[in-house]
């Protein structure tokens, strides 16, 4: 479903390299997109998938390519170089149990730190969650859309539970979210190739091969792609890197939230914990236990409005992720306006209901 | 159109006194102008070190400066897009050291091997010149640099050897200084698909002050290496990238007519979520049998999911399939306490003790096992039935599924019929009859025809 909502979206490339468990959007792209105009790839490593992808997006492709925490590790320097150079580009990362080479076959959630925190300098990627095959296909679209918005690479962060579970999906009722593409360059002003008036606008785009110039580098830039150090010019666009970034936060939240106003616990999970955390909130509820639940869809930028509103008169938060320290926990815990925070943790299989049913009620007693 | 068009006249050239880069960018100034490209067809894709620098020298030639070592990567992204793009054509040159040409080795290897179409420029000067003269893969065995104080000892790769043997097409070696340059620069951007010249050049900073160079080093430095001058004989032109990949999809098979829809059934009640595990052997179909069963669940209107297991090496071992079916949309997919296992084999056997399955199963659980097989050390409602010797090993599985079906009424028998229906006729048969013995088995249970 990641591999049809990057149809969906108007993906034209993908390069792609064999992982467990992200191979599958890797071969429906190399089987469907030939025949839709677009060309599908395989490269000779995960460098070389994400290269390619951002070569593409330069020359004006919606691009794409899908790894796991194997993968993602060779990418890093190119997941930096996008984002310096202001290329949209969205990576299909489905986690796998780390470190190394790991569990090939195990589901986690242990790379949210990493996907988040892997540019130097501290820059935000966006990361969308889905914990099942309808959000997939869903937050496929979203994560195109904001990437070609912002000119910024892009995750979609599952895992192999939710990449490599066959479930039901009632495509008649899957809605596809309007799709957007990047504000091309028009205009009398001469192209700049990062130009902008406010530094949280995106530069308009204009692709390498078109009639405007383009001055594309990774290195320290101003505006115009020139390479300046220390310049007042070129620190100006590395503070606009972020500030588009955290200007367009509150637009790109989606959360899915079931509050209930009376009660003092709240629930917060994601990806494919959030569907165990569902289930239990509701089989809580059917014990007279009132839970609120938050299913983060945006995991960053952080959904803080829609956070806050839920903390309303709740004394202890709940955080459900399949990782041993509390990844997510960790990025929340700050926010949290000084609740009790805990956390439900667990690595090698799923979370069940039955635990984090266990663990909220052990809280009562 | 004059060379202004490329390399700026009033141009200030940021290399050394005698450094080779300032004579390739000349030389590639006047191959852009012997060509006739219009500018913006050109893509000047350089790497990291002193070579960089050359981008701002071009004002009018749409510039990619990149990552070290990957500037074919970036700049084969490009042409790859580019040939999915009419009227296409762009021609991305990318400009590399002899450090980028070996971190960026398989970038190269590949961009050979695909054919596309990418000229790459190698500085070659054998030594890393922005980051104080350290050895490179290329440095020649004897020189001196701040890495090999006494003299390289390692022999340098042969590039163009290494990328015959990835079939490109158009492979040069030079001296920076030939007059003749400029030519083979324009030959190698006219050419359609991967070219790559090597031009040898010193660097007047480190390479000359460290040893002791005449005015003939770089000729004894190509007779010691055995190295050939000039284009190398390649194999015959063959077809770029762009043309390989138009036969391609042109080749490939017109629209299949989609695949009947299946014919929706009376909606199946089922009181609440039920959870199956089916465990046996690789190559059994295992797993067909339990997508089978997803499809059925699907056509009465149910939910599924459907999660698969094998070992590493998946022709062998065990295959294993956790199926989930409600009546509702399923949240939770995991197997805390399935309602039901049908194991088939030893290895399936095996990998549900291994995997924890048989010591969560519950006094109400059904194991249906295969009269072969031992007990299994596991709460539940013990069935043995002959699946292997009845139903033939490949068809165990589903027979398997056929007889807790037969047995427990989830679905009605209808619904087997739609789902293998759409299974390709060469195995419709086989499964069919698996699906009749399984019901068979389920019913005659006791009558000792097996």
């Amino acid at each position: 479903m990641v591999a049809q909502g990057a149809l969906a979206a108007g993906c034209r490339f993908f390069a792609g390299y064999p992982i467990t468990p992200a191979s599958e959007i890797y071969e429906v792209m190399m089987r469907e997109l030939p025949a839709r105009g677009g060309l599908a790839l395989s490269a000779p490593d995960e460098i070389s998938s994400l290269c390619y992808c951002v070569g593409a997006s330069l020359r004006g492709l919606k691009a794409m390519t899908a790894t796991s925490g194997p993968g993602w590790a060779l990418m890093v320097e190119t997941v930096q170089y996008a984002l310096m150079t202001e290329t949209p580009v969205v990576i299909a990362m489905v986690q796998r149990l780390g470190p190394s080479t790991g569990g090939a076959t195990q589901g986690a959630q242990g790379d949210v730190w990493l996907t988040e925190f892997s540019v130097s300098g501290g820059y935000s990627l966006p990361v969308f969650s889905p914990s099942n095959a309808d959000e997939c296909f869903d937050l496929t679209v979203h994560a195109f859309n904001w990437s070609e918005r912002l000119r910024t690479p892009v995750v979609l962060l599952s895992d192999k539970e939710v990449g490599m579970t066959a479930e039901v999906v009632d495509e008649v009722n899957l809605a596809t979210p309007q799709v957007i593409d990047r504000t091309p360059f028009v205009g009398t002003q001469p192209h700049v190739t990062y130009g902008f008036d406010k530094p949280e606008d995106v530069p308009a785009f204009a692709p390498v091969g078109g009639n405007l110039k383009v001055t594309a580098t990774g290195s320290a830039h101003d505006q115009q792609g020139r390479l300046l150090k220390n310049s007042p010019e070129v620190l100006e666009v590395l503070a606009h890197l972020q500030q588009k970034i955290d200007a367009h936060a509150r637009e790109m939240a989606l959360v899915h939230a079931d509050i209930d106003p009376g009660a003092t616990s709240l629930l917060i999970s994601y990806g494919i914990t959030a569907r165990a955390a569902r289930q239990a909130a509701r089989m809580l509820r059917h014990q007279g236990v009132r839970i609120s639940f938050l299913q983060p869809l945006t995991l960053f930028p952080v959904p803080q409005e829609a956070i806050k509103a839920a903390l309303a008169g709740v004394k202890t938060v709940l955080v459900a992720e399949e990782n041993l320290r509390g990844q997510y926990r960790a990025v929340l815990a700050p926010r949290l306006e000084g609740r009790q925070v805990l956390g439900i943790n667990k690595i090698g299989g799923l979370i069940s209901p039955g635990e984090i049913i266990e663990r909220v009620r052990g809280m009562e007693a | 159109m004059g060379e202004a068009t490329y390399l700026a006249p009033d141009a200030k050239l940021p290399y050394c006194r005698g450094c080779g880069h300032a004579s390739v960018v000349r030389q590639l100034s006047r191959a852009l102008e012997r060509l006739q490209f219009p500018p913006q067809s050109v893509i000047l894709t350089t790497d990291i070190g002193c070579l960089g620098l050359a981008d701002s020298l071009f004002p009018h030639l749409h510039t990619v400066h990149t990552t070290h070592g990957r500037s074919t990567a970036f700049a084969a992204g490009i042409a790859l897009a580019d040939s999915v793009l009419e009227p296409g054509g762009l021609k991305p040159v990318v400009l590399i050291g002899d450090g980028g040409a070996m971190i960026g080795l398989l970038h190269l290897v590949h961009a050979a091997q695909l054919n596309v179409d990418v000229t790459v420029l190698v500085h070659n000067n054998f030594l890393f010149g922005m980051t104080g003269g350290q050895h490179s893969a290329l440095t020649p065995v004897g020189l001196v640099t701040a890495t090999t104080p006494t003299g390289n000892w390692v022999p340098p790769l042969d590039l163009l050897a290494l990328l015959r043997a990835a079939h490109a097409g158009f492979l040069a070696r030079h001296f920076a200084t030939d007059a003749d340059l400029d030519a083979r620069i324009a030959e190698a951007i006219a050419y359609p698909g991967f070219a790559l010249i090597e031009i040898l050049e010193l660097c007047t900073a480190y390479g000359t002050r460290w040893n002791q160079l005449t005015g003939n080093a770089l000729k004894e430095i190509v007779a010691r290496q055995g190295y050939q001058l000039g284009r190398l004989e390649a194999e015959p032109e063959r077809p770029s990238f762009r043309e390989l990949y138009r036969r391609q999809v042109e080749s490939l098979p017109k629209e299949q007519p989609a695949p009947a829809a299946p014919q929706a059934l009376p909606p199946v009640t089922l009181a609440r979520e039920l959870r199956l595990v089916i465990a046996g052997s690789a190559g059994e179909r295992v797993q067909s049998a339990a997508g089978l069963f997803c499809q059925a669940a699907l056509v009465a209107g149910l939910y599924a999911t459907l999660k698969t297991d094998n070992p590493v090496t998946q022709g062998t071992g065990f295959s294993l399939a956790e199926v989930c079916l409600s009546p509702e949309p399923i949240e939770y997919t995991g197997m805390e306490h399935p309602d039901a296992v049908i194991v088939v084999s030893a290895d399936g056997s095996s990998e549900l003790q291994a995997n924890g399955t048989f010591a969560r199963c519950q006094p109400g659980t059904l194991l249906l096992v295969d009269a072969e097989l031992p007990d299994p050390p596991a709460a539940g409602c013990l069935w043995r039935l002959p699946l292997r010797k009845a139903a033939t090993p490949k068809q165990a599985a589903l027979a398997g599924v056929a007889a807790w079906l037969a047995r427990e009424s989830v679905l009605p028998g209808a619904i087997w019929e739609a789902g293998l229906m759409r299974l390709p006729s060469d195995r419709r048969q086989a499964a069919l009859e698996a699906v009749r013995i399984g019901q068979q088995l389920a019913t005659r249970e006791g009558e000792g025809k097996w």
